[in-house]
């Protein structure tokens, strides 16, 4: 009776918990429209930068066009490349709050964008729906764009497009002027160690490729050797080339080997005859490096970038339109 | 037990709390030297926002003359406040919340400078001004920044400072609790505009 007791209240106390379960479940799948519904946090507002370092631009609602995106995504990374400027443009919808400057500030702070040494992070926000548009710069960017000149941006080459809902030629625009500021500025160094972490990377995997290769040609070299030790008559690998000579022939291209081994152990003896091809080089493992060195080298070019630590002290300028 | 044993045991305690001190101090000094740094930048920003208002209140005058009580009002308040400064060594609570009372009068004075200027469609307008107050709005933005990094800093270090065994080494070598910002009272209520 009383194991009957104790399993009807395990009974019991599992069935709560598979219905608490399943409330979690329902209550996840109810808020999952929630997510759906386009309002983007600092957390849930994907960026492509981090998986593709050459795709500066976020743009999850489809709101830019995708040659305005690639456009976008050039003129930034030459400006990443010459200036050492790190930028994420943001274009949605809808953002948490409505307030395109807390949410760039929190972005700024989560991804810490821009290199350490520099401070030069950028943020452009554009919320379509909430109205709101910021351009936050870190610390290291507040000289070469005052707020006054993000302000001025933003009145010239962003409102006027804003206000008649063209997305796409508001980003253009503005970009473009943003990168004339930047380029006038010379005291803004360049990340070329960006591509210097390519090459690096490049010679890592040539490197390996070519150890790899020449590691298979010494095994190849001890195997051969180890089949060549087996003694047919005692099945030991004890046998030793005790004498040998080669001949050549020209005509057909080889070599010929011609060579005496004894056993150790039983003091078999066997003849080996084998011919080489002269032709052939053993260039296989530095081709091979070569080829798996440039190989890994392009791979790395498309991987994902990653942001420096930039701090941002609250730079910039924005508004609704 | 020899007495030698005991003026060992003794002498090993007084080493290693020698050691767990010095230790202590130093890690007071560097969250010291972090709250230092902190105030500086919170003096810098609001130092910021002081030298735009010249700036300001000569735009605003040449659309809005009459409005000259406002503007004054603006002016007197950052007289006020920029005679207020307090030395890193120097943060106690008190003086912190004088600072801050201060700087919150020139806010509610930009308040309402700003608020008239809504009466001004020719001043909206203008382009010097719009960028004038993006730099105001700027300077707020960093301002709330660097009182936030502050806040953390000074809070940071008054954990330290006040929980046990920390809090003797403390007063022993004179680490003071820190002040540290409260929201703003005006902050909260939108300045009101009188017609």
């Amino acid at each position: 009776m009383r194991t009957f007791l104790s399993s009807l209240k395990t009974l019991i106390s599992s069935t709560r918990l598979i219905a608490l379960v399943l409330l979690l479940c329902a209550e996840h799948i109810c808020s999952v429209p929630h997510l759906l519904a386009a309002t983007y946090t600092p957390d849930n507002l994907p960026i492509p930068y981090l998986q593709d370092k050459t795709q500066y631009v976020s743009n999850p609602d489809d709101i830019l066009s995708r040659t305005t995106v690639d456009s976008l995504n050039l003129w930034l990374g030459q400006m990443e490349a010459s200036h050492g400027v790190q930028t994420v443009l943001a274009v949605v919808e809808r953002i948490e709050g409505g307030e395109a400057y807390d949410f760039s500030m929190a972005l700024g702070r989560k991804y810490g964008i821009g290199s350490k040494e520099q401070n030069t992070g950028l943020i452009i926000v554009l919320a379509t729906e909430d109205r709101a548009y910021y351009i936050l710069t870190g610390r290291g960017l507040e000289g070469t764009l005052p707020d006054a000149i993000c302000k001025r941006i933003e009145n010239r080459q962003m409102l006027p497009y804003l206000r008649e809902g063209e997305w796409d030629e508001a980003m253009l625009n503005t970009v473009r002027a943003i990168t004339q500021y930047v380029d006038g500025d010379d005291s803004l160094v360049g990340s070329s160690d960006f591509d210097d972490e390519d090459d690096v990377a490049a010679l890592i995997a040539f490197v390996v490729c070519m150890l790899l290769g020449l590691g298979l040609i010494f095994f190849g070299i001890w195997y051969d050797n180890y089949k060549k030790s087996y003694c047919p008559s005692c099945h030991q690998h004890k046998m030793k080339k005790i004498s040998g000579y080669t001949t050549k022939n020209r005509l057909l291209g080889i070599r010929s080997h011609h060579d005496t081994y004894r056993c150790t152990n039983c003091f078999f003896t066997k003849e080996v005859h084998w011919d080489e091809n002269i032709n052939s080089g053993s260039g296989g493992a530095a081709a091979g490096g070569a080829l798996g060195g440039s190989f890994f080298g392009r791979g790395g070019g498309f991987g994902g970038g990653s942001f420096g630590g930039g701090s941002f002290g609250g730079g910039g300028a924005g508004g609704h339109f | 037990m020899k007495k030698s044993t005991i003026y060992l045991i003794i002498a090993a305690v007084v080493v290693i709390f020698g050691f767990y001190g010095c230790n202590q101090y130093n890690s007071m000094v560097s969250e010291d030297e972090n709250v230092s740094r902190a105030w500086s930048d919170v003096e810098t920003q609001y130092q910021r926002r002081a030298d735009l208002i010249p700036n300001l209140v000569n735009t605003v005058k040449g659309y809005a003359a009459h409005e000259s009580e406002t503007l004054q009002a603006v002016v007197e308040a950052r007289t006020k406040a920029t005679q207020i400064t307090i030395d890193p060594e120097n943060l106690t609570p008190e003086k912190l919340a004088e600072y801050q009372a201060a700087q919150g009068e020139v806010s509610q004075a930009l308040g309402r400078l700003l608020a008239i200027t809504e009466n001004y469609p020719d001043l909206k307008a203008n382009e010097q001004f719009s960028e004038l107050q993006a730099q105001l709005e700027g300077t707020e933005n960093r301002i709330a920044e660097s009182r936030r990094l502050f806040n953390e800093a000074a809070q940071k270090y008054n954990v330290t400072v006040r929980s046990f065994p920390n809090n003797i080494f403390a007063n022993l070598f004179g680490f003071a609790v820190k002040g540290n910002f409260k929201a703003d009272a005006g902050a909260e209520k939108a300045p009101t505009v009188e017609f």
